[in-house]
């Protein structure tokens, strides 16, 4: 009868399963009884055995399931149309430093044309002139570095820079459309640049935006926000922009380095794939760099690229 | 404390990092997913037997966290959310491939798969001993060869057991099912372990 009870534990007991008492007991029992001790010693062998020759999954596949996974979550919103539509805004008004806005804008809207292009005109221009709606200011005359009333940009028309200088001329649209002038270093100008790049519904202004972003890319903000657009820019020679802008900071900053490796993988266009590629040469031995050439070098679309990879790779001295 | 978190090492407070998750914040997210990510690719892969579909299960799996994130409410811990997501999906891809070879009336070695996954691993850890490598290829071709006459539940819950070093209270949280049903299953399970191991000695 004992030995039954017994028979029957020592497998939980082996795998650490039995309460105090009932583990108690199975101990005080196998010390007396020889052939459930000879049980004790058959189920250990059998957990050893099974605990041989476990697979583990090698840091490659961890490595690209992880890229996989961060590339889909890109595309992929959480929740219902709701967050969608809360989340979306706030967090580019987040990432530049719009923070007072997301009521504001809302308010803003709701209260129409006349209301806020009022507001706006206080806020931003200073000189008001009835009812035009446009007003212009200069960089040396504008009241120095005088960030907007972020909430009441709706979109930015054009982008221009006159040429050998610093100067850039954009116009923007509040509810009703202004236009800023003003040098690159300007609070104002940069901020207009950040929320350009953003902004979607134009190509040829996100080009000129982040065309003029890089030749900053000192800034932070900059540089999040040329990463910004070369994840999710839609226009190819935009995502191109950016990589070249941010070319600088792939060995100092992990951040770039990460993005630059995703637009390496996921990018469709192989022109700014072949781009990335040359930017992370310089750093192929880093592990995670390493592990992106090797899939790249197996799987990219194009044969070139493929091939480069593989001579990069084979460059390399061995290392684990 | 509801489960130890063996495979874990130990338990990780992850509140926060839900929290902020749950608001969107993808950053989060991804934290997250690195806390769990290995044991789940050690999972599926574990169950799967091939590199292609572990990965596939991973990004079903880890999809759907962050889709239905919003649902989670702490009334279990994390760990055993996402856990129960994974085996879901397991399960159902043990059940298909259970399906097919059903299936297919010409003998197919359906477990090829497994054998030659096991076989490499060996390789990749062989020294300088041939014969010793030979041996334990060809118990490693008995294991995978035993575990694929278990039930899809039964494997189951000997993976998570054996394997992931859970509780049986965690394994049938899991499962949704009771600590005694885990380890009724858990005993059935070595039972046939242990008897198709000795046939074929």
């Amino acid at each position: 009868m004992k030995c039954d009870w017994v028979r029957q534990n020592i497998l939980f007991y082996v795998y650490n399963e039995l309460e105090d008492d009932a583990r108690y007991e199975v101990e005080q029992h196998l010390g007396r009884c020889p052939e459930c001790a000879l049980e004790l010693k058959a189920t250990r062998k059998f957990h050893a055995t099974l605990s041989e020759n476990v697979q583990e999954p090698s840091p490659n596949l961890l490595a690209s399931s992880r890229m996989r996974l961060q590339e889909a979550l890109e595309t992929t919103r959480q929740g219902g149309l709701w967050h969608r539509m809360i989340l979306e805004p706030a967090a580019w008004l987040r990432q530049i430093r719009m923070a007072p806005a997301l009521a504001a804008v809302i308010f803003i809207i709701g209260f129409g044309g006349g209301i806020g292009a009022t507001y706006n005109y206080l806020a931003a221009g200073r000189e008001s002139s009835g009812g035009t709606i446009t007003s212009s200011m200069t960089g040396s005359k504008s009241p120095a570095n005088q960030p907007l009333e972020s909430s009441t940009i709706t979109g930015i028309r054009s982008v221009t820079q006159e040429p050998g200088s610093n100067q850039v001329d954009i116009k923007y649209d509040t509810v009703s459309t202004q236009e800023a002038q003003g040098s690159l270093n300007d609070q104002r100008i940069q901020q207009l640049l950040l929320f350009a790049a953003h902004t979607n519904y134009n190509s040829g202004v996100r080009m000129d935006s982040v065309d003029v972003l890089t030749q900053a890319p000192d800034d932070s903000r900059v540089r999040e926000a040329l990463l910004y657009a070369l994840q999710n820019d839609t226009n190819a020679g935009v995502r191109l922009k950016a990589l070249d802008g941010l070319s600088g900071f792939v060995r100092q900053d992990p951040t770039v380095r990460d993005g630059v490796l995703r637009a390496l993988i996921s990018d469709e266009n192989s022109g700014v794939r072949m781009q990335a590629l040359h930017l992370v040469e310089p750093m192929k031995a880093d592990s995670n760099v390493r592990s992106v050439l090797t899939r790249l070098s197996q799987t990219d679309q194009n044969p070139s690229i493929r091939s480069q990879a593989k001579a990069m790779l084979a460059q390399m001295p061995e290392m684990d | 404390m509801r489960g130890s978190l063996a495979a874990q090492g130990n338990r990780i407070d992850d509140t926060g990092l839900i929290r902020e998750a749950q608001q969107g914040n993808r950053a989060a997210f991804e934290v997250l997913v690195r806390h769990y990510d290995q044991s789940v690719l050690r999972l599926a892969l574990h169950l799967t037997g091939s590199e292609s579909d572990a990965q596939d299960v991973y990004q079903e799996a880890f999809l759907k966290a962050y889709k239905n994130l919003g649902s989670f409410r702490f009334e279990c811990s994390f760990y055993t959310w996402i856990y129960r997501i994974v085996t879901n999906l397991c399960l159902d891809h043990l059940r298909k491939r259970n399906v097919r070879k059903e299936d297919t009336p010409v003998a197919v070695d359906s477990s090829g798969e497994e054998y030659s996954r096991i076989e490499q691993f060996a390789d990749a850890r062989s020294g300088a001993n041939p014969e010793r490598d030979l041996m334990r290829r060809e118990l490693g071709r008995k294991i995978g060869s035993a575990l694929t006459q278990l039930t899809p539940r039964e494997r189951m819950v000997f993976e998570l057991k054996h394997y992931h070093g859970l509780k049986l209270r965690t394994v049938g949280e899991m499962l949704n099912t009771t600590e005694e049903t885990a380890k009724n299953t858990l005993f059935r399970a070595t039972q046939k372990l242990r008897a198709a191991l000795s046939e074929m000695r």
